[in-house]
């Protein structure tokens, strides 16, 4: 009598990873550990009812990686894929499913569809992917309120270290402000190259720092999707985060040129030399 | 005098010296906050694991506890096998499921645990009696707040709900009797806790004997690593979690906010050298012709040095001082957004406070500071006396 040939799974790559395994070899699921039995016979011989689910031999067909889904993150959960009737009979689920997936045609109202499910159901509720998105996705939300904290703090952090920056540099040229002033220069015109001086440095800085801004975020997500072994893109620099970090960074460059500039301007050029 | 010239020059350019401490401030309440975020989780998981005294917690195979719906089997023969191992002192089995508890036309939703009173180490009681008889039950202030009940009510308490038929299933009159506060419960967590065996009965059939959990307590002076090798060898069917496993595997989910604190750390620690750098040296090189007159008539350079580098200490304490204030309160407003991630317990802070950590590292930022002051001082200390003056007097 001929034997029926294994059925196949896919695994993820992080089960591949950790049990050596590759497409094509052969593997015995079981619905509970195999050595439940072993506790019975070594330890307390009564009360300890084996497992009777039998074993069964498949072979690996496929190594998937995982959809970008932040609520597996950092989980470490290992995933096999298998055939709904196989996993039914093997867990002892019988007919039964956790949830079904509908895709719709488009331009379809969604909203009117889930009324009519709910009207007609009988033991189950329809709900819209995009409300289960968001409520799987809650530590994702804390996660990023924590991110926009700390860039308010680092927002901060900045402009301090900006502004003192700027006043040194500035302070550091009383000679000069006071010889250009001796000569007949205008406050306005010594304020307003000091100003355009200290864009330009904000300028070049800020475009110093979107590259290290950028490199960082590709060394990031190379990390973590390595780490957690998942497409998600964890930092992405979009072109609205690049211009509000120069327009931030030109902002505080000329507010702190002319801050500094104007204390400089006000004081006596002799007194700026020191006489 | 060393101290009293350094004073005279930060107060003489006054501006200079309030934005240079706000800047070392800034970074050191940063440091501080991430000190406290890198230390703190880890301190305060663990504080938590072992505040019941508890050493080892059994999941069933390959979970964490509660992460999944899954059981361990056989419960009597699971506690006949631990009680084999003598280093073993207690053994607590807890069941966990779902309720639900008719109130007018709505349905209250909550958690409950089963558990042994006598050896309990899930909750701290808080008023009341606790669940000392079969119908009794405890619960916690956010579930007797929603279902609107007082200590002595009859609750009509079920452990299944088909809200298509609105029928319930398992169902059970409960006597609430006390007050609770769940150790391991998240903030907005509605959590009750009978006796195991009053859940058993209310459950599915095909749950009977089972538990979600076992906590185990170990004798003193034994290795609860040991014991927990032992447990995995002689019970396959369960994953023993030592406190040290524990706090790894939370280790190893949280690890992104690890690493981001000591990524902005050791930012925060450059800034602040920078900052201190920039300062003095911008400080030194417009006071070199001083400095030249100061050697002239006879001032040594280790003197002017210390000066010098008196500056940028004083800079350096008095903004890390300000920057602790600035980082408890930064810190105190950051840990109020991460308390709110989804199902943790409402005891676990990521930002702690720990003396020697905090101190340790605003002691570094003190010492980078003074370090980064120390090369731009020696520098014009060494500066030639009379081509210094001359080239003064010239400009």
């Amino acid at each position: 009598m001929q034997q029926p040939s294994p059925r196949t799974i896919a695994i993820d790559e992080s089960l591949a990873a950790q049990a050596k395994l590759k497409v094509g070899d052969r593997v015995t699921l079981l619905a509970r550990p195999a050595a439940e039995d072993y506790a019975v016979m070594t330890a307390t011989p009564s009360g300890y009812t084996p497992s009777a689910t039998p074993p069964e031999t498949v072979i690996v067909a496929a190594i998937v990686r995982r959809g970008a889904d932040p609520s597996q993150v950092a989980r470490g959960d290992l995933l096999v894929r298998m055939h709904l009737d196989q996993l039914q009979e093997i867990s002892g689920y019988g007919d039964r499913v956790d949830r079904f997936a509908i895709a719709t045609k488009p331009g379809l109202r969604i909203g009117q569809l889930l009324d009519h499910i709910n009207d007609v159901a009988f033991g189950f509720r329809a709900y819209r992917s995009h409300d289960i998105a968001v409520e799987t996705s809650r530590t994702f939300q804390v996660v990023s309120r924590f991110h926009r904290a700390i860039g308010v703090i680092t927002i901060v952090a900045s402009s301090v270290f900006l502004l003192c920056i700027m006043v040194l540099k500035v302070e550091e040229r009383r000679r000069d402000i006071a010889a250009l002033r001796l000569m007949g220069i205008s406050r306005s015109s010594i304020v307003k190259s000091i100003i355009v001086e200290a864009a330009l440095v904000a300028v070049l800085g800020s475009i110093l720092g979107v590259a290290l801004g950028w490199a960082a975020s590709l060394f990031v997500n190379w990390h973590y999707q390595g780490l957690y072994r998942t497409p998600l893109e964890f930092s992405i620099v979009t072109p609205e985060i690049v211009a509000v970090a120069v327009s931030l960074s030109l902002f505080l460059g000329a507010a702190a040129g002319v801050l500094a500039s104007l204390r400089l301007v006000r004081t006596p050029p002799l007194v700026l030399l020191g006489r | 005098m060393r101290l009293t010239l350094a004073r005279a020059s930060l107060i003489r350019h006054r501006a200079r010296t309030v934005l240079a401490v706000l800047g070392v401030a800034v970074a050191a309440a940063m440091l501080l906050d991430m000190v406290m975020l890198a230390t703190g989780m880890r301190e305060s998981f663990r504080e938590l694991l072992v505040s019941r005294g508890f050493d080892i917690r059994l999941a069933p195979k390959g979970t964490l506890p509660f992460d999944t719906d899954a059981t361990i089997p056989s419960v009597g023969a699971v506690t006949a096998v631990l009680r084999s191992n003598p280093d073993i002192r207690e053994i607590s089995p807890v069941l966990g499921a779902s309720i639900h508890i008719p109130v007018g036309p709505r349905d209250v939703s909550a958690t409950i645990l089963g558990i042994d009173p006598t050896v309990q180490g899930d909750y701290e009681f808080l008023s009341g009696r606790d669940v000392t008889t079969p119908d009794a039950m405890v619960a916690n202030d956010s579930l007797i707040k929603r279902l609107h009940a007082r200590i002595g009510d009859t609750l009509s308490v079920a452990t299944g709900y088909d809200p298509q038929t609105r029928t319930y299933s398992g169902q059970r009159k409960l006597v609430l009797t006390g007050r609770v506060r769940f150790i391991y419960g998240a903030a907005e967590q509605l959590s009750a806790a009978v006796r195991r065996e009053t859940l058993e009965d209310m459950g599915d059939p095909a749950r009977r004997d089972r538990a979600s959990l076992f906590m185990v307590r170990v004798r003193k002076g034994a290795d609860p690593d040991r014991v927990r090798d032992w447990i995995e060898t002689y019970i396959p069917t369960v994953s023993a979690i030592s406190v040290a496993t524990a706090i790894a595997q939370v280790d190893q989910r949280l690890s992104y906010f690890r690493q981001l604190a000591i990524i902005l750390g050791s930012v925060s620690l450059l800034v602040g050298f920078l900052l201190v750098t920039t300062l003095v040296t911008v400080s030194v090189n417009e006071r070199a012709g001083e400095i030249a007159v100061m050697r002239a008539i006879g001032v040594s350079r280790t003197h002017v040095v210390e000066q010098i580098v008196a500056e940028g200490v004083v800079i350096s304490i008095v903004g890390a001082l300000l920057g602790l204030a600035l980082g408890l309160v930064t810190a105190r407003y950051l840990n109020g957004i991460l308390s709110t991630f989804p199902g943790l317990p409402m005891a676990i802070d990521f930002f702690l406070f720990q003396p020697l950590a905090a101190w340790s590292a605003l002691g570094l930022l003190a010492v980078s500071g003074i370090a980064a002051g120390i090369y731009p001082a020696w520098r014009a200390a060494s500066l030639p006396i009379s081509e210094t003056l001359r080239r003064e007097a010239i400009a």
